[in-house]
């Protein structure tokens, strides 16, 4: 059983429902993969149907499984062990010979048939054109097209294009039907979007007697949705790097760091030593746009109207003890001791926990390297009853901050002046705004002395 | 498909399965059935009105002789074949340790097949629980809470893992993309062959055994293409099996995705077509 339990990939505890509780990366990560939240329905369909004959038998069982996560192939052999008549009477899971394979390139035209008919079955209007793209017969369903039907009953044999709006092309109607399949659109009183489908009806070689077009709306009818939709517009388009640029670019920056690391470290073979400090900074710049991006990604969530954080107890001690873990190796390398004098359980706050550890990682980041070597940085803590406060302060023997640079520091994007220290500028501005989101602040509280000393307010935890 | 040495084979591991519930139902005393011998023999009776435990024992009893003539005709190690070695030698101790766990599972396999006997921890869990189920509407049990703790207690001894054929198919996991080499009779032995085939054709276990029975020779030629062979090793494993007869024409022009697809269509008899 011992030598088993090493094999394992990844453990997982699903309840009585099927729902995920609790699992190991891997088995997260595919699950998230799969559509599914922590705690949340199991999304790996294979998975969810073992757990189920498990439960349901009440027998142990195992099986080999294989999942599709949207790019790899995962397989692995999977043990479920139902948990009869104990908390929550779900299944604990086992996983082992965990591995993932690029999954085989789909047949391009299965894959446009396919798309063909889950375009057909979801058009909320079709129509049947002739070789002119004019409207012979149509079917109009979605209930908010109701001026669009009436305008192709009254205008019989007109062109199509006459009735929506193509997004950006302003060019004479009707185009090539090849450049129309798939064009985005905007039909008259609806507020959704679309977009239309075009097939060609008739032999593939040679033109085509017809067509059939189907419009597509992007998400369904949602009358009560409405309102709601348009007031949340703006925000979405606001949060386009965390949302769309940050994962595009995560992997190519990735891709550089790591080719970069392979050439600096001569792990392809010798070359000269330059071309190794080259590749070092090739490595390093890549590592500071990924910085950065993942600042922007945070500076997008603080900045949206809607930003809230969760309120839950947290140990300020046990924070700041994680900052200093994930910190460590920075400190090392500088012969950094980092000096922790507080107590677990002692100052126990009413903030998000996620949230302040990310001030603190960021705090003492920042006292790491703006302090010299074989010094210290300390990590005090401080309950205030009265004013129903719990603070930390994160102070270094570095060169410390100038008054007039005390409140400036806190501002987006402000460098001080420094140019090239793999900074954005961003990292204090998101650490306040992040404060100020749980009813706190973060300040300098020893502007023109040396050594820096930045302390994070809080507020008490009051609950029990 | 049914021979003496099948029947026999039936008939003994039925009565084991018996045997074994009856071990875990509490002594009767005097005035009930007078000896538990009498208990086995009516529950076997019971088990063997079942057409689909029937069948999973028939499958077994199959892959017991199919296993000893292959030693008989060929000279195949009933246990210990040349692939098998070589995955207990294998440099990655993860595979070694599976294999050696697969190892002992088969041997104990073999040697209850001689004495016709089937542990019901060998047993897949749906058939498991069908048997159970049977088992439980025995007339010969008087008492249902009996029935109930028996049930209970060969439920919660159970472990797919732990059985053969769950040891063997994480052994052909492990094997990752090299399970093609276990589709070869001579060099991996009838059950990693049987595995491997089911593994590598989406089959369950027993359809795969079923095949390589002899008169299933579409059958098994089709499941072997599907699993990606190409004319000439498909003909080794007929010649390998049932040296009399020959494997079907033509089978170079089936490709592989269409014998998949012709497999996945067919159902057989005794077992249910599955939906998918």
């Amino acid at each position: 059983m011992e030598r088993q339990a090493s094999l394992l990939a990844a453990r997982g505890v699903t309840d009585d429902r099927d729902r995920l509780l609790s699992a190991d990366d891997p088995l997260a990560d595919l699950h998230a993969r799969c559509g599914g939240t922590l705690p949340g329905t199991l999304a790996v369909p294979e998975l969810l149907d073992l757990v189920q004959q498990g439960r349901r038998l009440g027998l142990k069982i195992a099986r080999e499984f294989s999942a599709f996560d949207g790019v790899n192939m995962v397989s692995g052999f999977v043990r479920v062990h139902p948990r009869d008549g104990e908390v929550g009477g779900g299944c604990e899971l086992f996983i082992d010979n965990w591995q993932s394979q690029v999954a085989p390139e789909p047949n391009s035209r299965d894959t446009a048939q396919r798309l063909d008919a889950i375009d057909r079955a979801c058009a909320e209007a079709t129509a049947r054109l002739d070789r002119d793209q004019r409207v012979q017969i149509f079917d109009v369903t979605g209930p908010d097209l109701d001026l669009l039907r009436e305008a192709l009953s009254q205008f019989r044999g007109s062109v199509w294009t006459d009735h929506v709006s193509i997004e950006g092309m302003a060019h004479r109607q009707p185009m090539h039907w090849r450049l129309l399949d798939g064009a985005r659109c905007r039909l008259p009183g609806s507020q959704r979007s679309w977009r239309a489908r075009l097939l060609p009806v008739g032999q593939s070689n040679g033109a085509p007697l017809g067509f059939e077009l189907f419009l597509v709306a992007d998400y369904p009818f949602d009358a009560d949705a409405l309102d709601a939709e348009s007031a949340s517009a703006e925000q979405t388009h606001t949060q386009i790097i965390g949302a769309s640029v940050t994962p595009v670019l995560r992997q190519p920056i990735a891709r550089i760091i790591a080719n970069a690391e392979t050439i600096r470290s001569r792990l392809a073979g010798p070359l000269r030593a330059e071309y190794s400090e080259y590749a070092g900074n090739i490595a390093s710049a890549g590592q500071h746009l990924g910085g950065l991006l993942d600042d922007l990604a945070d500076l997008e969530v603080v900045e949206a109207s809607d930003f809230s954080t969760a309120r839950e107890p947290v140990d300020m001690g046990d924070a700041a003890r994680r900052a200093a873990g994930i910190m460590g190796v920075r400190a090392r390398a500088k012969n950094i001791e980092l000096n922790l004098p507080i107590p677990e359980g002692s100052h126990i706050a009413m903030a998000e926990f996620r949230r302040v550890l990310q001030i603190l990682i960021n705090l003492v980041g920042n006292a790491i390297a703006y302090s010299p070597h074989n010094s210290t940085v300390t990590v005090a803590a401080h309950t205030a009853v009265d004013e129903g406060t719990v603070s930390l302060t994160v102070s270094d023997q570095g060169p410390g901050i100038a008054e007039d640079q005390a409140e400036r520091i806190f501002n987006k994007f402000e460098r001080l002046g420094r140019e090239n220290d793999g900074g954005s500028g961003l990292g204090l501005y998101i650490s306040s705004r992040l404060a100020s989101a749980m009813e706190g602040q973060l300040g300098v509280t020893n502007a023109g002395e040396p050594g820096a000393a930045f302390r994070l307010t809080l507020p008490l935890n009051l609950s029990d | 498909m049914v021979s003496d040495a099948v029947l026999a084979r039936l008939r003994g591991m039925l009565n084991d399965v018996a045997a074994q519930f009856a071990a875990r139902l509490p002594d009767e005393g005097e005035g009930a059935l007078n000896s538990s011998a009498d208990q086995v023999d009516a529950l076997a009776k019971q088990l063997a009105t079942d057409a689909s435990l029937l069948g999973y024992l028939h499958t077994v009893a199959i892959e017991g002789l199919l296993t000893e003539r292959l030693e008989q005709r060929a000279s195949i190690d009933p246990i210990l074949s040349p692939l098998w070695q070589e995955l207990i030698a294998s440099t990655d101790p993860m595979i070694a340790e599976i294999a050696m766990q697969a190892l002992a599972a088969q041997s104990r396999f073999m040697q209850a097949q001689r004495r016709m006997q089937h542990p019901m921890g060998e047993m897949p869990p749906d058939t498991l629980e069908r048997a159970l189920e049977v088992l439980a509407r025995a007339p010969s049990i008087s008492n249902p809470a009996d029935a109930e703790r028996a049930i209970g207690l060969l439920k919660s001894d159970y472990d797919e893992a732990e059985s053969r054929a769950g040891q063997i198919a994480r052994l052909v996991t492990a094997m990752r993309g090299g399970t093609i080499v276990a589709l070869e009779l001579e060099h991996a032995g009838f059950a990693l062959f049987a595995s491997a085939l089911a593994d590598r054709t989406a089959q369950p276990r027993e359809r795969a055994v079923l095949a390589c029975h002899k008169r299933q020779g579409a059958r098994l030629a089709l499941s072997l293409r599907a699993a990606g062979l190409d004319t000439a090793a498909i003909e080794r494993q007929f010649l390998t099996l049932e040296p009399e007869e020959q494997a079907p024409y033509g089978l170079t022009n089936l490709s592989v995705e269409t014998a998949r697809a012709l497999l996945l269509q067919s159902g057989t008899p005794g077992v249910q077509p599955e939906l998918s």
